[in-house]
């Protein structure tokens, strides 16, 4: 469905600002080698760490299509070789979520359901710690500001994937919507309601950031025509 | 017989004339270029030295590297130096040269002044007892056997006294480096400086007195980073993960001529038109060159390939030469065998080496990170390292390379990826990709800059 042409010649109302963020790894006194442990980390570690684990690592494996979800996940799969689980927590997608506690819940009722039924695994020894760390972040502008749909896509080309990763996939958590930073401003400041829906149902765990950023620029250039 | 750089023996190879590899339903058929001859079975095996250091190259700006990993992240450690304009900030360490820590400082020390973030670096001076405690302390450290007396103690505190009392500590941050000059914390008391200890070294496994000793000085300090999570332990004060990083401009790792590239094969040996599987180590047990060899014999059974074992520390450590000996009689007389014993101002030549590599292995038993595992995938190699260390940091096992636990899982993995070269392929280019994202100098640049605003702000 094609948006209004008339939406297309205003400008929006207000113009989009990219930020970008930086992160450093702080290693927290929480360490897991048995699937008992990993239960309990799970339930005491600071938020900051279940952030780290599932919306951060997203950004440092940015370049991987397949097989990479969250560092419980691979931790479970690679130190653990509990392939039922791990599949179980990989399939845990970041977007569902608003709020980090409620997806510390989930990963506690995944981990829970299994070891209740397993429970020999959960008290075997890992073949690696997991250690659960925590990000200290920055955040920052960029020298990019869109003050056109034109100026958007030009700035989706050329920021950092930091920043793809910012808008797009931390901002749930700032947002507290199923959405993010750029399809809001679409949908709120440009008017451009499906392309707002395009952009957002992108699917990050099967697309590298850099594909997301190439995916976004085409539903941004598409509307543009 | 030896070679020259000088090209004193160069071969006749054809320059730049590559084999063919065509991929069968049995995996890669090799077919060597009709005009390339085989090098002399002799001259391959033969271990080659080269005479003199380069002249040293000067370090590369900021601008540089915007090719490398884009303008935008470039841009990004201006933004975030920004704020840190005018503060000051110390570097100690206990070497101007060799060794991983000096080579670092040598780029970080320059990119961050350039940033403005104004930093001194320093190198702690000592006799010869000085350094042989440290380096007994730095050994038990990484869980040798040790008796901490008295005297070693006294020793290490009075060179720490000495090089407190010659050093200005002035700046606004102060960051030592590793157990060397860990004790120099005293100085900080009564001042605003924030001061950091980082360790290079691996503390999972640390000789409990000698900890001990130097525990109480590294919880003075206001943080620590270690290389990562394992080497951490329990300590009252923040603890930072910074991995080790390579510079992809260095001549370890910039991208180099094709012709050269050749040059250096020919001159080593190294036949083009076959798949060739190179480890880059020390001689060194604990890099495991032997079992490096019998992989490659029981790979070789079913894929043709040569194998280039490139390395150092032969000549100068009575050690190496044992192991350089070993190696040998483990290759026996195989021709495809390659054995270089380089000297550490090689770089350029085993860059070389790894860019003309079909696979990269790194079969360590026990290892610190691994930064030849990192040249390797940054050079976009598939890359099968053993499971220690710091590896599985930069390897996820199957999605940027292939972890292995024994000698017969390298010669599967080395028989995988040369009948697998699109998985092999997709392995090379995600390495790529990790080292971009988490292991370059211009990510540790980042590192540095973020910690610095973090303290700082903590300092009010």
């Amino acid at each position: 469905m094609s948006e209004p042409a008339v939406v297309l010649q205003n400008q929006p109302a207000k113009p989009f600002y990219f930020n970008t963020s930086a992160h450093i790894l702080r290693v927290t006194a929480q360490r897991a080698n048995t699937l008992a442990e990993l239960q309990d980390a799970l339930r005491d570690c600071p938020e900051d760490s279940i952030f780290q684990h599932t919306f951060r690592t997203l950004q440092e494996h940015h370049f991987i299509r397949e097989g990479f979800s969250n560092d419980f996940a691979h931790w479970v799969l690679s130190a653990c070789n509990e392939p039922s689980l791990a599949e179980r927590l990989a399939s845990v997608d970041v977007r569902e979520f608003t709020s980090v506690a409620e997806l510390r819940e989930r990963f506690i009722q995944i981990v829970e359901t299994y070891v209740a039924q397993n429970a020999a695994a959960s008290q075997r020894k890992a073949r690696s710690t997991f250690y659960f760390c925590a990000s200290d972040i920055v955040v920052m502008p960029t020298s990019f500001v869109a003050h056109s749909l034109r100026d958007f896509a030009e700035g989706l080309r050329k920021v950092s994937l930091h920043s793809i990763h910012h808008h797009f996939i931390e901002a749930r958590l700032r947002l507290k919507l199923m959405s993010n930073d750029f399809s809001q401003w679409l949908h709120e400041d440009a008017g451009l309601t499906e392309t707002a829906r395009a952009v957002n149902r992108i699917d990050i765990y099967t697309a590298t950031l850099e594909g997301v950023r190439a995916q976004m620029v085409r539903i941004v250039e598409r509307a543009l025509l | 017989m030896s070679s020259g750089k000088n090209g004193k023996t160069a071969t006749q190879d054809t320059l730049g004339r590559e084999g063919v590899v065509a991929d069968t339903e049995m995996g890669p058929t090799v077919v060597p270029h009709p005009s390339t001859p085989a090098p002399p079975a002799e001259r391959r095996r033969a271990p080659r030295t080269w005479d003199t250091p380069p002249a040293p190259v000067p370090p590369p700006h900021l601008d540089d590297y915007k090719a490398i990993v884009g303008p935008a992240d470039v841009d990004e450690l201006r933004f975030l130096a920004r704020e840190l304009k005018g503060k000051t900030m110390k570097m100690v360490n206990s070497t101007a040269v060799g060794g991983g820590v000096a080579e670092m400082l040598n780029r970080l020390v320059p990119l961050l002044n350039e940033l403005e973030v104004t930093t001194h670096w320093d190198v702690i001076t000592g006799g010869n007892d000085f350094f042989e405690v440290t380096k007994a302390f730095h050994n038990a450290l990484h869980g040798s056997a040790y008796e901490l007396t008295r005297h070693a103690q006294e020793i290490f505190l009075m060179y720490n006294e000495q090089n407190r009392q010659r050093l200005q500590f002035g700046e606004d941050v102060v960051v030592i480096h590793d157990p060397q000059p860990a004790a120099l914390v005293t100085a900080r008391s009564g001042t605003p400086a924030r001061w950091i200890w980082r360790c290079h070294i691996d503390l999972s496994n640390p000789h409990p007195q000698v900890w001990g000793f130097l525990r109480p000085y590294v919880e003075q300090y206001n943080a620590a980073i270690f290389s990562s999570q394992s080497f951490t332990r329990q300590l009252p004060i923040p603890q930072y993960l910074f991995y080790p990083c390579i510079d992809p401009l260095s001549e370890k790792n910039k991208e180099l001529d094709e012709s050269f590239i050749q040059k250096v094969c020919e001159e080593s040996g190294v036949d083009r038109s076959r798949p060739i599987v190179t480890q880059v180590s020390r001689f060194d047990r604990l890099k495991d060159p032997v079992g490096v060899v019998q992989a490659f014999k029981l790979a070789k059974k079913y894929v043709d390939c040569q194998l280039v074992l490139a390395g150092g520390g032969a000549s100068d450590d009575p050690e190496g030469a044992v192991v350089l000996q070993e190696v040998k009689d483990a290759a026996g007389d195989d021709p495809d065998i390659i054995v270089l014993d380089l000297p550490p101002w090689c770089a350029l030549e085993i860059n070389a080496l790894q860019r003309a590599s079909t696979i990269i292995v790194q079969k360590s038993i026990k290892e610190g990170f691994g930064l030849t595992v990192t040249e390797g995938l940054w050079k976009g190699k598939p890359t099968i390292a053993g499971a220690v260390g710091g590896i599985p940091n930069q390897i996820i096992h199957k999605l940027t390379g292939v972890l292995v636990h024994s000698v017969e899982g390298c010669a599967y993995q080395i028989r995988y990826l040369l009948t697998h070269p699109e998985f092999a392929s997709q392995l090379g280019k995600n390495g790529h990709e990790h080292v971009k994202e988490n292991f370059l100098m211009t990510t540790n640049v980042r590192r540095w800059l973020l910690l610095l605003r973090i303290l700082l702000q903590q300092n009010g």
